[in-house]
């Protein structure tokens, strides 16, 4: 008893002292430190990778930032090599422009009046770190955590769940913010500085996933006791040399695959049949209001899409709290980690992942949507669910017959909006995203 | 060091009678109330990220800083009216801490005093190139530590008017009671350590401010709770100073900053609160529906109003602070000599 009490005043005075410490280096350190010009690499993932195979992840995650870098150079000097523009169709809608990235690039600073560089740096840093892996200063105290775009995963967007979002939907997340939640909205920057940092956002994505893809080959498929190498020597010498670009020519089409593949589909995402647009929302109450709403709510409590399985029947949310999102399973669950386990998380946090924290089931009753208030946002929810947490799609017809039909979606959507209070008439009338002339 | 002058010295001599004293105070006075808004549009430079706005120094834009077009100036884009005004504010205080300089050498009959107008001239200069240095090498080190001498400045300013004062001049005696002086020291060593914590705090402050994007998140945390733990320090600290010097009985002249300090500190509170919500949210937006329909706008002008107050109340306290340090020890003085 005496003994437990005595352990855990000595726990809590480490962790004072420990922080008194942190607090010290990090106050003396800055004068000192010299911040170098690189990316961050994913330690966290690479630290999964290694409790997952039991193996060394260090030389291929060395590797794997000499790729890295010399594809897609560093925070200060952005790269989006000419081969995979190519790849990238080098249509005049290419998904990113360099010009535009390097706006977003860098440190702030000016060059004339009113134009304003290192974008990422100045209006985002903070939370989502310097390589987008959600892990910036600030991120242990957010809640929601902010997004780690590394996973490629984004939750408000109208395209089906598990396809990119559009740059549209990038756009409009700037533009809106999500309330309730730390992301601001940035309608008080400039049109032309948010297209920047949504190019900057998809190259982070770009190169995140890349990596993770890249690690995650590296580690299963090269045999590193056996003296092989993830990059040919040639290449390793000139990255190692500090040489710049690397011809991309020379790589191995294997290396290059999966990066071809995440820019596919982020280029799909711009067609994709399914991608909803203002137009396809539910008229409010174009028929019976009582009868739709009736309808809405057996959807609701029913069986067949399950909303209150999770978000309880009166629509209050509690009913499902020990889910976890897909950035916080990746680390955890995917390395058959229990989010819940203090002593086998220890590793992890180590590397500085994010104590984990469940996914709850949003309050339907107070009507605040994160990712948009219009009628077609919801449908957009409800039909595509909420990508990378465990809110599914509802089946559909015709796809699954014994999903919504249209009349049903447009019921189902009305009742959601009816357990706000908000079910009155018209809804807020749709608002057109700033669509626009992309240079 | 120049405390230690004798006590009959610091009677300014038949000069006191003259308008030289006056006008030392008024430009002391003078100096602190510039001195302020420049904190704040100081402050309004950090949240607008307008330090980098002007790539050059001390010209803006290859012009001379003073013949810089008003028109482009006042309708140019907010971040390049809100740096280049700041620079012409630095230089404002900059001319009148000359000024006083000049004034204080001719009429001021205390060298110490001499003496640290000069060093206040030095502080300036210092400043102003320490926030040249930041625009030249974008460093946010430099960003840091012009960000906290800026403050310590401005209570100098303010201790410099105290100095100045005729209060100071005729020596506080009205009120001195033959044996308190144990008491004054104790208010006077209590308000000194909350000096330190209040700029300690000011530090922590900036640190969070500034931020590079390369710090983790466990760095930032310490901070941010180093930072609060601080303010819960300051809070009990500066209600613990009014009431001493509430029950010691000591001069209203210190009484009365030491209780506006229990305001500020209230203000600073919650303005501290604000801040927090306008950049991060509260992580709690579950519990409550206006928390979970508030939606941050960066850049949003109540944000900045809101961030910026809380760095320039923080300035205000410091400066108050150190008005009520250095009465408090003047009073202590006084009593110890007895006279004048
Ligand atoms: C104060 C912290 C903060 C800042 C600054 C911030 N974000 Fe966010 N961001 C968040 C949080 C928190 C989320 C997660 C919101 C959620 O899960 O609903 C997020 C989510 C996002 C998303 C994902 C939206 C989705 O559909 O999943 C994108 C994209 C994004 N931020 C981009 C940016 C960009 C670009 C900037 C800079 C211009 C920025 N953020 C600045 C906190 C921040
Ligand atoms: C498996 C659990 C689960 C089921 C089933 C589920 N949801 Fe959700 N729902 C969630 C979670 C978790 C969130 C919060 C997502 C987030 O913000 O990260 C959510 C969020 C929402 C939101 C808020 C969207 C926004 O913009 O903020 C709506 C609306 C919603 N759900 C409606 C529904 C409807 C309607 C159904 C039935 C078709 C449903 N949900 C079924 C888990 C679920």
């Amino acid at each position: 008893m005496k003994a437990a009490g005595t352990e855990r005043l000595r726990a809590a005075w480490r962790s004072v002292v420990r922080s008194l410490l942190i607090l010290a280096t990090c106050i003396l350190g800055q004068g000192c430190r010299q911040q170098e010009d690189a990316f961050p690499p994913n330690k966290v993932f690479a630290k999964r990778l290694e409790l997952q195979q039991g193996v060394s992840v260090e030389s291929a995650h060395k590797e794997v930032q000499l790729l890295l870098r010399a594809l897609f150079g560093t925070p200060n000097q952005p790269r989006w090599p000419a081969a995979i523009a190519a790849a990238d169709g080098q249509t005049p809608q290419s998904l990113v422009s360099l010009t535009r990235l390097e706006r977003a690039a860098g440190a702030v600073r000016s060059n004339e009046e009113g134009v304003h560089w290192g974008l990422y740096r100045e209006h985002c840093v903070a939370c989502h770190g310097v390589a987008g892996n959600g892990l910036g200063p600030a991120a242990a105290l957010l809640n929601p955590y902010p997004r780690d775009f590394q996973m490629g995963v984004f939750k408000w967007k109208r395209t089906p769940r598990g396809e990119k979002p559009t740059r549209d939907d990038l756009h409009r997340v700037l533009v809106r913010g999500v309330p309730g939640t730390a992301m601001p909205s940035f309608l008080h920057v400039d049109r032309e500085d948010r297209e920047a940092l949504v190019d900057y956002t998809i190259y982070l994505a770009v190169r995140g996933e890349y990596e993770r893809r890249l690690l995650q080959w590296a580690v299963t498929e090269v045999d590193w006791e056996g003296g092989e190498h993830l990059l040919p020597r040639q290449l390793l010498d000139a990255a190692s040399g500090g040489e710049g670009a690397v011809a991309v020519e020379s790589l191995d089409d294997e290396l290059l695959r999966p990066l071809q593949q995440i820019l596919q589909q982020w280029r799909r995402a711009e067609e994709d049949p399914l991608l909803l647009a203002v137009g396809d929302a539910p008229l409010p109450f174009s028929q019976d209001q009582e009868k739709a709403l009736l309808s809405g709510a057996e959807l609701f409590q029913g069986t067949v899409v399950g909303c209150a399985f999770c978000h309880g029947p009166d629509g209050k949310g509690a009913a499902q709290v020990n889910n976890f999102d897909d950035w916080t399973r990746d680390y955890t669950v995917m390395a058959g980690i229990n989010p819940l386990d203090a002593e086998q998380l220890a590793p992890l946090l180590e590397a500085g992942a994010l104590k984990p924290r469940p996914a709850m089931p949003r309050n339907l009753t107070w009507g605040i949507y994160r990712g948009g208030d219009e009628l077609v946002d919801l449908m957009a929810r409800i039909t595509h669910g909420i990508d990378g947490t465990p809110m599914p799609s509802a089946p559909l017809q015709p796809q699954n017959p014994q999903g919504l039909n249209v009349e049903q979606l447009g019921d189902l959507v009305r009742f959601v909006r009816s357990l706000a209070g908000r079910d009155q008439g018209a809804g807020k009338g749709d608002w057109e995203p700033e669509r626009g002339s992309m240079p | 060091m120049t405390e230690c002058q004798p006590a009959a010295k610091d009677v300014a001599g038949p000069a006191a009678a003259s308008a030289g004293p006056k006008i030392i105070h008024r430009l002391a006075v003078g100096l602190t109330v510039v001195v302020f808004p420049l904190i704040w549009v100081g402050g309004l430079v950090t949240t607008y990220d307008a330090g980098m706005a002007v790539p050059d120094w001390p010209t803006t834009y290859g012009w001379n800083m003073f013949a810089y077009p008003l028109s482009t100036w006042l309708s140019g884009p907010f971040d390049l009216m809100v740096e280049h005004s700041h620079r012409l504010l630095g230089s404002m205080a900059g001319l009148v801490a000359i000024a006083l300089l000049i004034v204080a050498y001719r009429y001021d009959g205390r060298p110490w005093f001499v003496g640290w107008c000069v060093l206040l001239l030095l502080a300036v200069i210092a400043q102003g190139i320490l926030g040249g240095v930041r625009v030249l090498f974008d460093e946010r080190v430099i960003a840091k530590v012009h960000g906290c001498v800026g403050p310590a400045f401005f209570a100098m300013a303010a201790v410099t008017a105290t100095m100045a004062s005729s209060w100071w001049r005729r020596g506080a005696w009205q009120q001195v009671a033959t044996g308190a002086g144990g008491r004054k020291r104790t208010v006077a060593v209590i308000s000194s350590v909350l000096l330190a914590i209040v700029f300690l705090q000011l530090v922590l402050g900036a640190q969070l401010r500034h931020l590079t994007g390369w710090e983790t998140h466990r760095q930032f945390t310490a901070l941010t709770h180093a930072h609060l733990g601080t303010a819960g320090l300051l809070a009990v600290g500066v209600v613990v100073v009014a009431l001493l010097a509430w029950l010691l009985g000591v001069e209203r002249s210190v009484r009365r900053p030491a209780m506006a300090l229990v305001g500020l500190v209230l203000v600073q509170l919650a303005l501290g609160g604000g801040t927090w919500i306008v950049n991060y949210a509260l992580p709690w937006q579950e519990l409550n529906k206006m928390l979970a329909s508030y939606t941050i706008h960066a850049k949003g002008f109540v944000e900045s109003l809101i961030i910026t107050a809380h760095m320039a109340t923080g300035s205000l306290i410091l400066a108050v602070t150190a008005v009520t340090v250095a009465r408090a020890w003047r009073c202590r003085w006084v009593a110890l000599r007895g006279s004048p």
